[in-house]
């Protein structure tokens, strides 16, 4: 009798070479994908060794942190602060020299290395892909099994043998069912979920996300639930691929292609979870009653439906959450029982791999659509691609009415890695996954939420219930 | 990687507790290229504790005296390398001529880290690293011994100390072989497992 078996368990034991169920377990690396940011010290470290990558056609190298989102035609050339042309330059030298190809500055389709993965087809289920970064489960969402590792060792551990040592992580099945509310969106869900269980909630476990509202939602908004799994502290989020997946990924440039799309769609049918599969826990949340969430403090936990107050330290019971709270709200300069929708904003960021696919943009356009905003925003899509495609509908005309920049595809002001954040003391609007201290620049303070929710506070000036404009 | 069986080499005392990877590296330095051959992290290890703001040598501090020049083994203060991950904090160790790294406890990622790059760290109990380090502190640019094979410590006075070390790692380190090495061990099941995967997966055959 075979085990009932759960679509991550399915996949790990697809690709275990060296068994031990006791500790590392030695993993066939399907596909692995490298940035520019630290990773060169896993190339010099190689060269050190004089090392060469294994399977150079399994990975695929982006440039997307440091890349500017703005004036590229001459970049890297014209990167004015020379450590950050040096990092971009590096990426385009060892990709040519170990043989990895390179979507660079110029490549077509150049973006977010977790939005072009899908968006090229390039993520595929059953996978099991690793990347230096730590928002790689977004590539979970098609059904792959998606393995975050160090930019440095860990990376040259998989170039050079195309394999990495994992010990097999718990499981955990969150359930979400019920139709979201006008103006609910993916990012809302996963943002309630971590404000339940908190950022230590999925320590040590490989998240699946399953229910009704999973399977009625779009590629894109499963893209967004599984980026920030660890917000919650999973390393890996996962969702069954099902015919929106199949849907989603036919004829996508890096797809399986005639006959061998009859043969992988054939195996992709056979991955999602047993009915009986077992997971170590379960959770399970109503997404009928969510209302769009925005975050108040330092950590994505620290989020709440915007009709509600920035919460008061005092009554917390919890000592430890207490003066962590207390602190939060001390960076963030809000006072206990603020409305949320009373917080003025100074600037909006439309962006990252969290939100910056086309759909976020749709829905993004449709809320400022004839308005004007009233502080400095900006939309960095995720990808060169969205970019061609948004402009192709028309978006980008809409954002530029309002009064929205409308730059080229890169991190941008998600991490600041490019050079474009905030001063000290501003407060953003922003649809990344991060609201760590200082994520935005030093002394930034940030709020994050959904498109709908930024675009809303975009044309207000401050945070704004979508559903009342 | 370079195996390590011993070392006889001068030991500097470095005593000062929770010294942490942004300490050995600072953050500014993380973006140094490293080339074969060249020891680029030689420089900026303990960076800021060995320059002043004009980058000149700090007379007072230990590494620029010049009975330790040459220095080959630290003598650390409790929880040496804790904080970030960094692993360019055991570059540095290692380009800056250090092989060996002992005391009382170490933070565990860059235990970790060095190990791998061939850096021996060497856990004694408080009092020992306290009696070496005196020891150094008296007689400056003395040597020490440092024995992998017999797992033992010999101290200026000669003295010897045995210290524990994980099967696996030692045998690692007397080998010189990394992680990466250890894994090409197992290349022939790689390679089968490749072979079984290409007839299953034939929709991958081109990649893999
Ligand atoms: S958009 Fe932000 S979270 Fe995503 S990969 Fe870039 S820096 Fe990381």
């Amino acid at each position: 009798m075979t085990m009932p078996l759960s679509l991550f368990e399915r996949i790990w034991a697809r690709h275990v070479i060296v068994p031990n169920p006791q500790g590392e377990e030695l993993l066939y690396v399907d596909k692995n994908l490298v940035h520019e940011g630290g990773t060169f010290l896993a190339f010099d470290q190689m060269r050190t060794e004089g090392r060469t990558v294994r399977k150079p056609k399994q990975a695929l190298a982006v440039t997307d942190h440091y890349l500017p989102s703005t004036n590229r035609a001459t970049a890297p050339a014209s990167i004015a602060n020379p450590e950050i042309r040096r990092v971009v330059e590096a990426l385009d030298i060892n990709a040519r020299e170990f043989g990895i190809e390179h979507y660079g500055v110029h490549h077509a389709r150049q973006g977010i290395i977790h939005v072009i993965g899908p968006e090229l087809g390039w993520t595929q289920p059953g996978l099991l892909i690793a990347c230096c970064d730590s928002h790689t489960a977004t590539h979970g969402a098609l059904g792959a099994l998606p393995v975050p590792i160090g930019q440095s060792n860990q990376l040259r551990h998989v170039l050079a043998t195309q394999t990495l040592w994992q010990k097999k992580p718990k499981t955990m099945r969150i359930t979400i069912d019920g139709v979201l509310g006008k103006h609910v969106s993916a990012k809302d869900v996963i943002l309630a979920m971590i404000a339940r269980i908190g950022i230590g909630g999925g320590v040590g476990h490989a998240i699946e996300y399953a229910g009704s509202t999973i399977r009625a939602m779009s590629i894109e908004g499963r893209m967004t639930i599984c980026n920030m799994s660890i917000e919650a502290g999973a390393r890996i989020g996962m969702i069954a691929p099902d015919d929106t997946t199949f849907n989603y990924l036919h004829g996508r440039p890096l797809s399986p292609g005639g006959g061998d799309w009859d043969n992988a769609l054939a195996y992709w049918r056979t991955l999602p979870s047993h009915p009986d599969a077992r997971f170590d826990r379960e959770l399970s949340i109503n997404a009928s009653e969510l209302a769009p969430m925005v975050s108040w403090g330092t950590s994505p936990e620290d989020s709440s439906p915007i009709t509600s107050h920035v919460p008061d330290p005092a009554s917390i019971a919890d000592s430890e959450k207490r003066s962590r709270v207390k602190r939060a709200l001390d960076y963030m300069q809000l006072t206990p029982g603020t409305l949320l929708d009373s917080i003025a904003i100074d600037r909006v960021f439309i962006g990252s791999c969290t939100n910056a696919r086309i759909e976020d943009l749709r829905t993004a356009a449709t809320v400022v659509k004839g308005r004007k905003v009233v502080i400095p925003a900006m939309v960095v899509p995720g990808s060169s691609q969205v970019k061609r495609d948004a402009e192709a509908e028309g978006l980008d005309k809409i954002f530029l009415a309002a009064g929205f920049e409308w730059r080229d595809a890169s991190c941008s002001m998600c991490g600041g890695s490019n050079g474009d954040s905030l001063a000290p003391g501003q407060r953003s609007a922003s649809t990344t996954n991060r609201n760590f201290e200082g994520r935005q620049g030093p002394g930034a303070l940030t709020h994050i939420m959904s498109p709908a929710m930024a675009a809303a506070a975009a044309v207000t000036g401050h945070l704004t219930d979508v559903r009342s404009l | 990687m370079q195996p390590f069986t011993t070392l006889t080499a001068v030991a500097a005392p470095l005593d000062i507790a929770k010294l942490d990877t942004g300490m050995i590296v600072p953050g500014r330095f993380q973006r140094l290229p490293r080339r074969p051959g060249h020891n680029d992290y030689a420089h900026v290890f303990l960076h800021d504790l060995r320059f002043d703001e004009q980058e000149q040598p700090r007379a007072q501090f230990v590494l620029n005296q010049s009975a330790y020049q040459n220095a080959g083994i630290l003598v650390t203060g409790p929880d040496f390398g804790c904080g970030s991950s960094r692993e360019s904090a055991a570059y540095a160790t290692l380009d800056f001529g250090v092989r060996a790294l002992i005391g009382a406890s170490f933070g565990d990622v860059y235990r970790g880290n060095c190990m791998q790059n061939g850096v021996l760290t060497i856990v004694l109990p408080p009092d020992i690293v306290n009696s070496l380090m005196r020891q150094l502190q008296s007689q400056p640019g003395t040597t020490m011994t440092v024995d992998l094979p017999q797992q033992t410590v010999t101290a200026p006075d000669g003295t010897q100390h045995n210290f524990d070390i994980d099967a696996t790692r030692k045998e690692r380190l007397l080998k010189g072989l990394d992680d990466v090495g250890v894994t090409l061990q197992y290349l022939p099941q790689i390679e089968a497992f490749e072979a079984r995967y290409r007839t299953d997966m034939p929709w991958l055959k081109h990649l893999i």
